[in-house]
């Protein structure tokens, strides 16, 4: 006898990212198993990422290192200049890279902090002494030097001894700060007001908190400023400091116990919040009406684990980026070539960012520009978040759902058609994967979707240009599944070659059968 | 004329010559006698010695030696050395007051001494007394800086402004002060004990002449009364030497008399002689 057609529709599938910490079984098909290179895009749908479009030409004094760090320098004349390190070098420039190395100053690590200030971009690195560039002539950065020289070079540097020479370093409250030492992890140095070379005399100073942590013992990692507070990031621990404006006289405004910082580059300011990765998990400090406390969330709880995994096993660095223009947070584990992919647009609810993850993308340094760009640093040079191929080359766009129980997880399920509905993806070759009984027995088949066209008439009427890029839908994909299995799982893969590619939804048709 | 009243005329000439001349060694006796009972003394016929008026006024007018008391115990005396004449005037406190005066000088004498001394240490004993006294409540309030620095988690802080924290800089600023002020104070109090120790010293060697002083006061009536004594013993022998060299006089007046008269009688009788035999 023939038997009803069961549909689920999977609409926008996905769209609340990837879920590794609740049961498969009884999870929300919104939910993921796998997204890779996928964003949440502008309408909620889980969607291909952009490519890495590289812009360096000349990438001969990085050589075959990568870029590991960037940063934008722009002064009062508005005018910008783009320094990379990498290759144990200073870099500048997009497309031909620059070595800004001072001349006789030896690099031996590419793990710098940049901050710009008062005119300098200024860069900083455990055991290093630093180094400024300021193209102002005169001014309280020490006068104008056209290429980067050491910070204890420049006019009127005072102070600067190697027990200064942080890791860690802030441009907040008209002063630079800085922590993290090779012998000394609970002091915090600050330079006079305005002058990030003058590091004694003025209204520079010091706090030792090695008597404030509060579980007795900590290392400072990062530091960040918000809302005329000092925050400061310890391992394990967090020590607030308010009234950082006259740092002589802050105070301690609050303590966190328990959860630390685990990487200054993984500390972004989103405006109204700071995010930074704990040793459990991407945290936030909420802000509070009155901000007499801090509380915190937890902004990976749906992919905790795998957090944990990767963090507790990398070998290289941690970048991060925040980009306002994509409403994402980028954390990228450089030595496992990962990187996870947060919408901060809203929260789910368990308080948790949508979660997406980018793989064997090889980025290993972000910078957002001025102007929106997001540039990307990588073994290529520097390029900016923008197409859909990764330096000329396809990636693949990965979804699988969670287990799919169609609401009786006793009774076998027979697939028979996957219906999915893609949003672009001109000529793409689609591979769809499902699976029963986690993926004990699976099946596959493939298509290729239709090129289009991106314009409709591709000219301008009335020499006026009404028409511009179209989105164009793919439906009436009919995939026939067969198998059988208690649970199903639905995997999508495309190779994004230059297209963008979103996953509006998937109709699973199926019956179901006996009790198993 | 007979022979007989011219041998009688010769005899009374010669009998009135020696009864004149007789009044005429009396009156000489009678100065003499007058001499010598004025000055040196007089020895009758009888061998019997009187006195001179002189001897006796100046046994009179002798200086008399006395000694005043006072009701504490105190003495003044005058004496004379019989031998060499050599006044002697003795004033003598009493054993207490003698004591008194002993001990007050020594303490005029310490005072003196203190007053002396170099105020360099004096001043640094101050200080450390005020110190002392201003400490506890110092480590009160550094204690209690401490632990608010602490509870805000500020202990710290080092900075090129204040070395510290600005409270800490105002603290220590405060100490400071209060250093200075015990310093000053220190120099000013010892500069002040000084001019004390001095004007003890000084009060103190004024107290120790007091029972002198009060021994003089205390004399002054005695040796009023001892003067009054001695001008009514003077005018005792004042009255005495007029009384006695009236008698004497009188005594001379009488003798000068007897003597004037023999002498008259004699010139007389050798008048009327003679003008017998030269009738």
């Amino acid at each position: 006898m023939a038997q009803q057609l069961n549909s689920i529709n999977l609409v926008a599938p996905a769209f609340k990212g990837i879920n590794t910490e609740d049961s498969p079984l009884a999870q929300d098909p919104s939910f993921a198993e796998v997204a890779d290179n996928a964003v949440i895009d502008r309408r909620g749908r889980i969607a291909a990422r952009k490519g890495l479009s590289v812009t360096t030409t000349n990438k001969t004094q990085l050589g075959s290192g990568k870029v590991r760090g960037i940063k934008e320098f722009i002064n009062d004349a508005g005018t910008t200049k783009i320094f990379s390190v990498g290759n144990n070098k200073i870099l500048s420039g997009t497309t031909t890279l620059a070595d800004e190395t001072p001349g006789g100053y030896s690099i031996s690590a590419d793990n710098w902090k940049m901050v710009n200030f008062n005119d300098s971009v200024y860069f900083f690195q455990r055991g290093l002494q630093p180094l400024i560039y300021n193209t102002v002539a005169s001014g309280s950065s020490g006068g104008a030097n056209s290429s980067v020289v050491t910070l204890s070079s420049v006019n009127s540097a005072a102070g600067l001894t190697s027990a200064k020479y942080g890791n860690e370093v802030l441009a907040a409250y008209g002063r630079l700060w800085t922590a993290d030492f090779s012998t000394d992890k609970s002091t915090i140095y600050w330079s006079d007001l305005l002058s990030g070379h003058i590091w004694t005399g003025g209204s520079s100073g010091s706090l030792d908190i090695s008597q404030v942590w509060p579980d007795g013992y900590d290392e400072i990692v990062a530091l960040a400023a918000h809302n005329n507070h000092l925050i400061i990031f310890g391992k394990r621990s967090i020590v607030v400091y308010s009234g950082a404006t006259a740092p002589a006289s802050m105070t301690l405004a609050d303590t966190v116990s328990g959860v630390g910082c685990v990487d200054r580059d993984t500390v972004q300011y989103t405006g109204t919040d700071v995010i930074f990765l704990s040793q459990t998990g991407l945290k936030s400090f909420g802000r509070t009406i009155q901000e007499k406390s801090m509380p915190i969330s937890n902004l990976s709880s749906t992919i905790t684990k795998d957090i944990i995994a990767l963090l507790s096993s990398e070998t290289e660095f941690f970048r991060s980026v925040y980009y306002p223009e994509e409403n994402f947070y980028l954390l990228t584990f450089t030595g496992h070539n990962t990187t996870f992919c947060f919408d901060i647009r809203g929260t789910l609810e368990n308080g948790a960012y949508r979660a997406t993850r980018w793989t064997g993308t090889g980025f290993t340094a972000y910078e957002r520009k001025d102007n929106g760009t997001l540039l990307i640093g990588g073994l290529h040079g520097l390029g900016s978040y923008a197409g859909y191929l990764d330096n000329s080359e396809t990636y693949r766009f990965r979804y699988t759902s969670p287990e799919l129980t169609f609401g009786d997880t006793t009774k076998l399920k027979f697939l028979k058609k996957l219906r999915p509905v893609i949003v672009g993806g001109s000529g793409a070759n689609i591979f769809l994967k499902w699976a029963y009984d986690f993926k004990s027995k699976s099946g596959t088949s493939d298509i290729t979707l239709a090129t289009q066209a991106k314009a409709f008439f591709n000219e301008s009427e009335f020499n006026i240009g009404q028409f511009s890029k179209g989105e164009f839908v793919t439906t009436g994909l009919d995939v026939n599944a067969n198998g059988s299995g208690g649970s199903v799982s639905i995997d999508l893969q495309a190779d994004i070659n230059g297209e963008e590619l979103s996953l509006q939804e998937i109709n699973v048709l199926a019956t179901v059968g006996r009790t198993i | 004329m007979s022979i007989l009243e011219d041998l009688l005329g010769i005899g009374g000439t010669a009998a009135g010559l020696a009864l004149a001349a007789k009044g005429y060694e009396d009156v000489g006796d009678i100065g003499r006698e007058a001499f010598e009972r004025m000055s040196t003394g007089f020895t009758d016929d009888s061998g019997q010695f009187t006195p001179g008026l002189a001897g006796m006024l100046e046994e009179r007018f002798e200086f008399q030696p006395y000694t005043v008391t006072t009701a504490t115990g105190g003495q003044f005396g005058m004496t004379q050395d019989p031998e060499t004449g050599q006044m002697t005037y003795d004033i003598q406190t009493s054993p207490e007051e003698q004591n008194l005066q002993e001990e007050q000088l020594r303490r005029a004498e310490s005072f003196f001494n203190l007053a002396e001394t170099d105020t360099t240490q004096r001043e640094q004993d101050i200080y450390n007394r005020m110190r002392a006294a201003q400490a506890p409540e110092e480590e009160r309030q550094r204690l209690a800086l401490e632990q608010r620095l602490a509870n805000q988690g500020r202990l710290g802080v080092r900075t090129s402004m204040f070395g510290g924290t600005p409270e800490q800089l105002a603290l220590a600023q405060a100490q400071e002060e209060a250093k200075n002020r015990a310093m000053l104070s220190a120099l000013e109090f010892a500069g002040q004990e000084q001019q004390r120790q001095a004007q003890l010293g000084t009060g103190m060697l004024a107290a120790g002449y007091v029972p002198q002083a009060q021994l003089l006061s205390g004399l002054q009536p005695g040796i009023t009364a001892a003067e009054q004594r001695r001008q009514a013993l003077a005018q005792q022998a004042g009255a005495f030497g007029e009384t006695y060299a009236t008698g004497l006089e009188a005594l001379l007046q009488s003798a000068l008399g007897q003597a004037n008269i023999a002498g008259g009688v004699g010139g007389s009788i050798a008048t009327q002689s003679l003008g017998g035999l030269f009738s």
